[in-house]
């Protein structure tokens, strides 16, 4: 299978990646999940997420905890997770990193902002060795649940959600 | 006399085991799995969650970084003799397993009531994730044995468990089983999965029974009634990841309980995801 490589944070031009294409990052990512999300939604909302040192143009948002047990995406469809897709993508984040379905709705919210669903296994010992760096930005309170900083280097994913497009069948 | 130390460190070494080890049919299972498997995206798929199973056996590690909560099962002797003290002994040795491996810190902070809106947090020390309730059996004997099954999250939110009407009919029941089933894999994103179905008189027995399934299940080992509902889901297409395929589901175990004079039988379903069956066993001598 092609793989096609992209730095992230996305600064480039128009990507047309289609249902289904896999895909490797390299470079920063953001990782939270129903906890932290509501809030950085909140911050986006408000435009305070540069204070918090997040610079949401072009990101990926993977969907995980981040702890001394690795990294792997959890449930995309948990209301929290899924509810933090469209306004983090109006806000300008390319990338959104979970597993499983999501709904209609959200597949539309995604289109109209030019983003995009990724999946990947939850295999956490091989992803966990892709990560090189971490640190927590917002609500360290949290554990596990805050919101990370992650560098990756080669982090596989396939394109579930592209263009209004599903990989996943009815 | 049965030494309490070595139940802890025994204890400690099968959560650990549990957590980072697919045992020979599992991994046999996969194998075949995979070598069938002709669409290329659910082949990448289930490559790499058989390179995950080589990388954790190797270092140790957790499978999932969702390492699940420890449900202890114990099964006792006859004539066994259970020493004072080992119930903690036990629960010592999940809270060392967990801090060893280390298992993801999810034990949440405060009272009974902020435990329910996670208001306090999370305790940072892995090992502060309690044990669900330890499910007890006997069986002949003098020997005393021990099993952890990890539980995570994501099959939590698509179990089941509820009555069905059988209408003095098995074949109504099994569809129903597989009606429900359909929806919920599909849904999980964490596929190739087993189902697990208790069937039994109360939704207590039936869970139990799903568990003890679980607990007994061997990929390799499929009765007539397991080996059509996973070929029936299977037929579906949903495959790993949701990514279509032939593989949605690996195999099914059911285990049936008692039956009351009703018209109804409870089920208890879970779609355990594709890092599970995570569990390991320990056995003890423990005669008078």
């Amino acid at each position: 299978m092609n793989v096609k490589k992209i730095n992230v944070p996305y600064k480039g031009e128009a990507l047309d990646l289609k249902a289904g294409d896999l895909v490797e990052l390299n470079g920063v990512i953001y990782c939270g999940r129903d906890a932290v999300l509501p809030h950085i939604v909140a911050m986006a909302k408000e435009g305070t997420l540069s204070e918090h040192e997040i610079d949401i143009k072009g990101a990926v948002i993977f969907h995980t905890a981040v702890s001394c047990a690795g990294i792997a995406p959890t449930t995309t469809s948990k209301p929290e997770i899924e509810g933090s897709i469209v306004p983090l993508s109006e806000a300008g984040a390319k990338f959104h990193l979970g597993k499983g379905r999501i709904s209609p709705e959200t597949v539309e919210g995604l289109k109209q902002n030019g983003a995009y669903f990724l999946i990947t296994p939850p295999v956490a010992a091989l992803l966990t060795a892709q990560m090189s760096e971490c640190r927590a930005l917002v609500h360290p309170e949290f554990g596990m649940e805050a919101f990370y900083e992650i560098k990756v280097t080669d982090f596989p994913a396939i394109v579930a959600v592209a263009d209004g497009e599903t990989i996943f069948s009815d | 006399m049965l030494a309490l130390d070595k139940v802890t460190a025994d204890v400690a070494t099968a959560v650990v085991e549990a957590s980072s080890h697919w045992r020979e049919d599992q991994l046999a299972c996969w194998r075949a799995a995979c070598e069938r498997e002709t669409i290329p995206r659910a082949k990448w798929a289930m490559e790499n969650f058989l390179k995950n199973a080589e990388a954790a056996d190797l270092h140790h590690s957790a499978l999932c970084d969702d390492t699940g909560t420890p449900h202890p099962f114990l099964e006792i002797g006859d004539e066994a003799v259970l020493p004072a003290g080992f119930l903690p002994a036990m629960e010592a040795g999940i809270r060392k397993g967990l801090n060893d491996l280390p298992a993801r810190p999810m034990g949440v902070r405060g009272n009974e009531l902020e435990r329910i809106s996670q208001c306090k947090g999370l305790y940072d020390e892995p090992g502060m994730l309690m044990p669900a309730p330890t499910q007890i059996r006997r069986i002949p004997g003098k020997k005393i044995r021990f099993t952890i099954l990890m539980l995570g999250g994501g099959p939590e939110i698509r179990s089941r468990t509820q009555p069905i009407f059988h209408m003095h009919s098995l074949e109504h029941v099994i569809e129903e089983m597989i009606n429900w089933a359909v929806p919920q894999v599909a849904a999980l994103g964490c596929q190739p999965v087993t189902l697990s179905f208790g069937l039994g008189r109360t939704a207590v027995e039936a869970s139990s029974l799903s568990l003890e399934a679980m607990k007994d299940g061997r990929y390799d080992v499929q009765s007539e009634i397991e080996k059509r509902i996973t070929d029936e889901v299977n037929a579906r297409g949903i495959g790993p990841i949701g990514l279509g395929g032939s593989t949605s589901v690996l195999a099914t175990f059911i285990k049936i309980g008692n039956m009351r004079g009703s018209g109804f039988r409870v089920v208890s379903m879970r779609p355990n995801c594709c890092m599970e069956i995570r569990k390991a066993s320990r056995e003890w001598e423990a005669g008078v």
